[in-house]
């Protein structure tokens, strides 16, 4: 037993030398780690999107028209950059970006009204970024909410006597909408806590990747043949590497998920108990999966264009963005198969919406699963990559 | 010419020479096209899972309960008995929202006391929390003045009349390019050239830099016959073919396949992608140039790509970012690229809105031929071989 351990040890110090003695690894770290999650949270900090441009046409020029141009620039969420254009020069501001909408208000607008009718104003509105299109909604809808609001009481003439009076009763069903678990409403509070967990899943990656590419390239894997290529043996090598990963990201992990979400008022109501709990078989899982798929990398850079890529996809294969239940089949299969996808949503629901780890119970039993499975595989990898590189080498 | 051929055939034969090349050049930008083509379904958010809350148990909460369930927008998959089942579900995700319908709830509205019909939905995840959230606004308020307009037609005045009496002015909303607000629509093609510009950023940085690390740097530089930019040009040249082949495919798909709206001609596209891919392919080696040790750069690279996807303002608009940030993203191509793009797709307004972000692809051009000297230099001078 005593020489198990020793032999784990010695492994552990030389992942560790090779860790800190290598500038490109060092780099990952630093950027990918402190970097990333500092600039991160720095892009998506304004949260929400305020004073969103907008042109009105306002062919009515009436009273009314201007009382709603008021109303719209009031808002939060948009802004009238000008009402003295025509169409065609609104349309041409929208061509350059200067306006994402524009409010077309017809030159019936004051007349319909005041004859006891219904005044319409129309919204165009630019889909290139979603966000806009929500804010000129909500801009539009309180307005036009206010507006009406000012001139229900001058509608009451075209109404008949009795009529008024009984309608003056009658109240309309309140209804109050609320949003959960994200307290500023804002984009950033959403997407930041899924990138924090996406960021510790790709940099490990790479960390591994770099690592066993090297060994690869180097030869250097061949030491682990030393004591021969007994499945205990590989199991004792699998297990250092993870030890010196695990390590590494648990203080990583304290920055990312403890100090950012503090720094940056990100929600965390989530019992830090339970979020250890989630990353102990999350970094896990990843180690172990990072050690089986070293069987494609064969040096130390190429395994970063197979892992970089995809960073983005995993955003909206964690079924944060887009939900799981309307994607086809075969990718609610592959958000089970890589840690990264259950831990994402796991910690979501911990850390965002302060769920317990019992109502996560799907996506916690799958990344244990997961660290059974990638173990085991890892172990193969180790034996199988380190008896190639051996055996070129012996017949070098 | 014949140096120029001579590399190009020198780097063909490394392109074959590893499997790795196959996988990056081929497989990764194939496997990109299909996960964006499917990722979103059918692009529309429709049946999700949301509660209902019915502590009323009356013909108008059901009623409330019948309307509901007829958004194609939701599918009522659960009834709660209180509340706080409701938000338990919220939170292990079984639901995406819900709606409360409070006991008493007829009896205030027909006595005309104040009735409330509270929703939530899910803003932790907020693409489809929006969703739920419009859904239940545009249905609800319909719903809300019910009684309004039962006592009105009690006394005899036509719904229109009191429909214009609550409202007497109503809003008319046109989203422009995308009507139905379909996810692939709006995603997809950015979401595509954003994987692929990362893809593109390392194959170059890998090509050339992979040069100096296996200190074939020699050889190579002696096959152009000492002239760099004809080096740079036979080496790049047929991951240039590829790529623009794979962004043609992926236009196909995008656009045939997939029947992604657009207004301008197909070749257009095609001709921007082509140059996006020529200029990212400059940035790459622009990049790589300034300290050419590949195991540095390549994880620069890789960083950089990934901002490219929050640069590209198509998620978060970048002119609502702060003032560093929205001038940072003016250096990424992707920006440009997203720009002209939309500029073609939304409504084809011509060169004269776009030839600013064409022209800075362009740029990125120059820049690279700028630097080659110092990548020759740095290659002949084996100065960055070891540095790992």
């Amino acid at each position: 037993m005593k020489k198990y351990l020793a032999d784990i040890a010695e492994i552990i110090y030389d992942e560790f030398r090779v860790i800190s003695t290598s500038y490109s690894i060092l780099l990952v770290l630093i950027g990918g780690i402190f970097v990333y999650g500092l600039l991160y949270n720095y892009m998506y900090a304004p949260d929400v999107v305020r004073n969103a441009p907008v042109a009105v046409v306002d062919h009515s020029h009436s009273e009314l028209s201007r009382q709603f141009t008021r109303y719209l620039n009031v808002t939060p969420q948009v802004e009238v950059l000008t009402n003295a254009v025509d169409y065609t020069e609104a349309q041409d501001l929208m061509k350059r970006d200067q306006v994402v909408g524009i409010v077309y208000i017809p030159d019936d607008f004051e007349d319909r009204v005041s004859r006891g009718g219904q005044s319409v104003f129309i919204m165009y509105e630019t889909t290139s970024a979603f966000l806009y299109y929500m804010s000129m909604q909500e801009a539009s809808a309180a307005a036009m909410l206010a507006l009406d609001e000012d001139y229900r009481p001058n509608m009451m003439v075209f109404l008949p006597e009795q009529a008024a009076s009984q309608l003056a009763m009658a109240q309309p069903i309140t209804v109050v909408g609320t949003a959960l678990y994200n307290h500023t409403e804002g984009y950033g509070s959403y997407l930041i806590p899924a990138v924090l967990i996406i960021i510790v899943f790709q940099t490990l990656m790479m960390l591994i990747g770099m690592i066993s590419g090297r060994e690869r390239h180097t030869g250097s894997i061949a030491r682990f043949a030393s004591q021969g290529l007994s499945f205990g043996r590989m199991a004792r090598v699998v297990a250092a590497k993870t030890f010196v990963y695990v390590m590494l990201y648990a203080i990583f992990c304290c920055f990312l998920l403890g100090l950012i979400p503090l720094l940056f008022g990100m929600p965390a109501i989530g019992n830090p108990f339970e979020i250890v709990m989630l990353l102990i078989p999350f970094l896990l899982a990843t180690s172990f999966l990072g050690l089986a798929a070293s069987l494609f990398f064969t040096d130390s850079e190429a395994p970063l264009l197979m892992i970089a890529f995809f960073s983005v996809g995993l955003v909206f294969l964690s079924g944060v963005s887009y939900p799981l239940e309307l994607m086809p089949w075969y990718w609610r299969v592959a958000h089970y198969i890589l840690p990264v996808s259950p831990a994402t949503l796991g910690y979501v629901q911990l850390s965002s919406m302060g769920a317990s780890l019992s109502q996560i119970s799907v996506e916690y039993i799958t990344l244990w699963i997961q660290c059974l499975v990638y173990f085991v595989l890892a172990c193969f990898t180790y034996k199988y990559t380190t008896g190639k590189v051996k055996h070129s080498h012996g017949i070098r | 010419m014949t140096y120029f051929v001579s590399v190009l055939t020198r780097e063909m034969k490394r392109m074959v020479s590893r499997r790795l090349y196959f996988g990056v050049c081929i497989i990764l930008p194939l496997f990109c096209v299909f996960f964006m083509a499917t990722i979103f379904g059918n692009g529309q958010m429709e049946n999700i899972p949301i509660g209902i809350v019915d502590q009323d148990q009356t013909g108008m909460s059901r009623e409330v309960t019948r309307q509901i369930g007829s958004v194609p927008t939701f599918r009522v998959t659960a009834h709660y008995t209180d509340a706080e089942a409701a938000r338990k579900a919220t939170q292990a995700k079984e639901i995406y929202g819900y709606l409360v319908i409070p006991y008493q709830f007829e009896a205030n509205a027909t006595a005309g006391r104040e009735a409330v019909l509270s929703y939530y939905y899910h803003y932790a995840l907020l693409s489809v929390g929006g969703e739920v959230r419009s859904a239940f606004e545009t249905t609800l308020r319909t719903l809300s003045m019910a009684p309004v307009v039962a006592q009105a037609t009690a006394a005899g005045v036509g719904v229109d009349q009191v429909t214009t009496f609550l409202l007497p002015v109503k809003s008319s909303s046109h989203p422009l390019f995308n009507p139905d607000l379909d996810y692939s629509v709006y995603l997809s093609q950015p979401f595509f050239y954003i994987f692929f510009q990362v893809i593109i950023l390392l194959v170059t940085v890998y090509a050339v830099g992979s040069e100096i690390k296996f200190k074939t740097g020699d050889e190579w530089i002696t096959s152009a016959g000492g002239n760099m930019v004809i080096a740079m040009l036979g080496k790049l040249l047929p991951y240039t073919v590829i790529f623009s082949i794979m962004s043609v495919f992926a236009n196909y798909v995008l656009f045939g396949v997939m029947h992604i709206p657009f207004s301008c001609g197909f070749w257009p596209l095609n001709l921007v992608a082509i140059l996006f891919v020529i200029a990212t392919q400059a940035m790459a080696v622009f990049i790589f140039s300034l300290f050419p040790a590949i195991s540095i750069i390549i994880s620069i690279v890789s960083m950089v790509g990934s901002l490219g996807a929050t640069l590209s303002g198509v998620t978060f608009p970048v002119a609502s970012m702060y003032a560093p940030v929205y001038y940072t993203s003016f250096l990424f191509p992707v920006r440009h690229f997203v720009e002209i793009c939309q500029n073609l797709l939304y409504g084809d307004y011509g060169f004269a809105y776009a030839w600013q972000s064409i022209a800075l692809l362009f740029v990125y051009i120059l820049l690279a031929l700028l630097m080659l000297p110092h990548l020759k230099h740095a290659v002949l001078s084996h100065k960055y071989e070891n540095i790992e």
